[in-house]
């Protein structure tokens, strides 16, 4: 058969009109992307391993009940490692190679800064649950909301548990010498200032120092009557414990969420030394004095059971992680697009959606989504399941 | 106040010589500064916590296990790291090869250990406060090693082999001594060394791959302090910067205090550049 120049031009005509024409049927069957941005391995990867099955049990749940409008919600997760310049990677290779739909993560604040502004420069809808305060700018990042508290929530949560629970107004402040732990122990003195409590001691320590003893005991001596620790270390949290406990000083420790690790457990000297411990935690995870888990929870508990383990990690992170899938799948479903500004104009118009970690309220001003009186004390060392008995004087 | 300052720094003290010593032993018949000291300080730590809190094994198989183990892991260096660098030791290259291998084990403890801090058990059960034992566990070991070493230096064959080497390379050398065996097994003792401290200090430092870097630091201050290759130098170097860091914690804080102790430590090198306790070196003319 012989090829002419006008049957060419007719066909390459034809195979163009037929693909425009195609293509909107083709995106009703393509599944819904979520790209997932996960440090499963390496250092702290605690956080990602829990919030990856509730990634899979949200993505299968959806999919076994018929996707969304017919649309399987597919997965798509990259190992960051906990390295910042693997999560660039990945989001690039999400962005432009894989072309997802939407991006939940970095689940943790190293990561996120990195890619933030990449996102933000190619409009992708993202979704993460890390607490640095300028990770969230609607005029900067119109992209990207927060699903869980910042940590001026977190730092307003303490300084309000120890005021007006625990009546304590003079304060030590303690944080350890990463940037992390020097940023929030400014943050949270200034705070307290601001409050009218009197922040009677302010130190940041070396997280190997070996002995707490000198600090301890100017923070005693200062006439402190709570202990406010904004650290992730645990090695430094259980010797100050341990040191507590030597000095028979029964002074309550309050702050960060590592205060109930478990890691902590396996290093204070004595079970009793991790009483008078309470650490940030939500109400949607927390057990009331008759041990029962708030209703809506506990019926996620028992739609996990026996598909998803809670004994090794955090309810709320299976629980954030479900409620981020679900708030894509919702905002696709809502606007029947899987279009950046479709999903991010769905986003931007969230008014007290019932999740299973919080009740989440986003405008486009405004992309912090997580109610303050939701963030609550938990008894650090009352872990079960996953969740924590709330603190006393809730 | 004063007991606590004495106890613990005496305690991170002891640990800080043990670890001086530990580079000297390796110094003495190389030449070399192997920046790997620290890294066994804190393996000392870690085979201590696996051995007898995941698997059980008594105190005493545990220690000497852990002992061996960090021995294996001198001799490694020696055999990565430094052997292929001694014919050009004027170029440093000692300084990359030797953190190469530290970042190495640091690293590969991170990811196969934890990189979270691990306890580390209790050894005896005797004393309590300022006498607990893990402030005199420390100071017990480092007297031991004291009078290990001087004993093999000056009583056995083969601690007079190692001064030989240590005096004079070439000239041991022309006399018959097996140079190369002799380097490996102070890189051995050294492993041992190292091992011992962190063991010793595993209550105080727990069985952390991030003690590393700090041992790597504090344990280098006493050498500097003491005279390179001095160990008795070191010992004394040693207990006072951990007196010193101690009483600064208690009288400034832990950060100022780092900042107190390189202020310190800066003045003694500018006013003794060899060390409280090391010779003028001769200079060739």
């Amino acid at each position: 058969m012989k090829i002419t120049r006008r049957a060419l031009a007719l066909g390459g005509t034809g195979l163009a009109v037929g693909a425009s024409l195609s293509r909107p049927a083709l995106a009703q069957n393509e599944p819904i992307r979520i790209g997932w941005l996960a440090a499963l391995t390496g250092p702290s990867s605690a956080p990602a391993v829990g919030f990856n099955r509730g990634v899979l049990f949200a993505a299968e749940a959806l999919n076994a009940a018929g996707g969304v409008k017919g649309r399987r919600i597919e997965i798509i997760t990259r190992d960051t490692q906990g390295d910042p310049t693997k999560a660039v990677n990945a989001t690039q290779e999400m962005i432009s190679q894989l072309r997802v739909n939407a991006i939940w993560g970095p689940t943790n604040s190293g990561e996120s800064l990195a890619v933030t502004a990449i996102m933000a420069r190619a409009k992708m809808p993202n979704i993460h649950p890390c607490v640095v305060d300028t990770l969230i700018d609607p005029r900067r990042y119109p992209n990207a909301f927060r699903i869980s508290p910042s940590n001026t929530q977190w730092d307003d949560a303490v300084r309000n548990y120890c005021m007006q629970r625990i009546n304590a107004k003079k304060v030590a402040v303690i944080g350890d010498t990463t940037g992390y732990g020097v940023s929030a122990a400014n943050a949270s003195v200034a705070g307290f200032q601001r409050a009218g409590a009197e922040v009677v001691y302010k130190a940041n320590i070396d997280a190997t120092q070996p002995d707490m003893t000198p600090d301890m005991l100017r923070a005693r001596n200062a006439g402190a009557e709570a202990i406010v620790i904004w650290s992730v270390t645990t090695g430094m949290i259980a010797r100050m414990l341990n040191t507590r406990a030597t000095m028979n000083w029964d002074v309550p420790f309050v702050g960060h969420p590592s205060l109930s690790s478990g890691e902590i457990g396996s290093l204070i000297e004595r079970p009793q030394n991790w009483e008078k411990v309470y650490a940030i935690g939500y109400r949607s995870c927390s057990r009331d004095a008759a041990g029962n888990l708030p209703p809506r929870t506990a019926e996620l508990v028992q739609r996990l059971s026996g598909k998803v383990n809670l004994q090794d990690t955090l309810l709320w992170w299976v629980a954030c992680a479900i409620d981020a899938v679900n708030l894509v799948a919702r905002a696709v479903d809502a606007t029947g697009s899987t279009a950046n500004e479709a999903i991010i104009g769905n986003w931007n118009a969230t008014r007290e959606y019932p999740g299973f970690y919080g009740t989440y309220t986003w405008s486009p001003t405004e992309h912090n989504g997580y109610p303050t009186d939701e963030v609550v004390m938990s008894a650090a060392n009352t872990a079960r399941d996953g969740a924590f008995a709330l603190a006393p004087g809730y | 106040m004063l007991a606590s300052i004495i106890a613990s720094g005496l305690a991170v003290g002891a640990i800080y010589a043990l670890i001086g010593i530990t580079y000297n032993t390796m110094f003495a018949t190389s030449r070399v500064m192997s920046f790997t000291a620290g890294q066994l300080g804190m393996l000392g730590g870690v085979f201590g916590s696996l051995f007898m809190l995941r698997l059980g094994v008594p105190l005493l198989p545990a220690l000497l296990l852990t002992l061996a183990c960090c021995a294996l892991v001198g001799v490694l260096t020696e055999i990565v790291a430094v052997r292929p660098v001694l014919n050009s030791l004027e170029q440093h290259l000692y300084v990359l090869t030797t953190l190469a291998v530290a970042l190495l084990i640091q690293h590969t403890t991170a990811m196969e250990w934890s990189t979270e801090p691990q306890p580390f058990p209790r050894l005896t059960n005797i004393g309590s406060g300022v006498l607990d034992e893990k402030y005199w566990l420390p100071v017990a070991a480092c007297v031991v090693t004291i009078l290990g070493l001087e004993y093999l230096y000056r009583r056995t064959l083969v601690g007079r082999a190692f001064v030989a080497i240590a005096e004079d390379n070439f000239a041991a050398r022309a006399l018959g001594l097996p140079e190369r065996n002799l380097r490996m097994a102070s890189y051995a003792l050294a492993g041992a060394i190292g091992a011992l401290a962190g063991f010793a200090g595993g209550q105080l430092l727990l069985a952390f791959f991030a003690n590393g870097p700090l041992l790597n630091f504090y344990g280098f201050i006493p050498v500097a302090l003491g005279g390179l290759g001095n160990n008795r130098g070191a010992v004394i170097g040693g207990i006072l910067l951990g007196l010193f860091q101690q009483a600064a914690n208690f009288l400034v804080g832990g950060i100022f205090s780092s900042v107190a102790v390189f202020t310190l430590f800066i003045i003694v090198l500018l006013a003794a550049p060899q060390g409280m306790f090391g010779a003028q070196a001769a200079r060739r003319v």
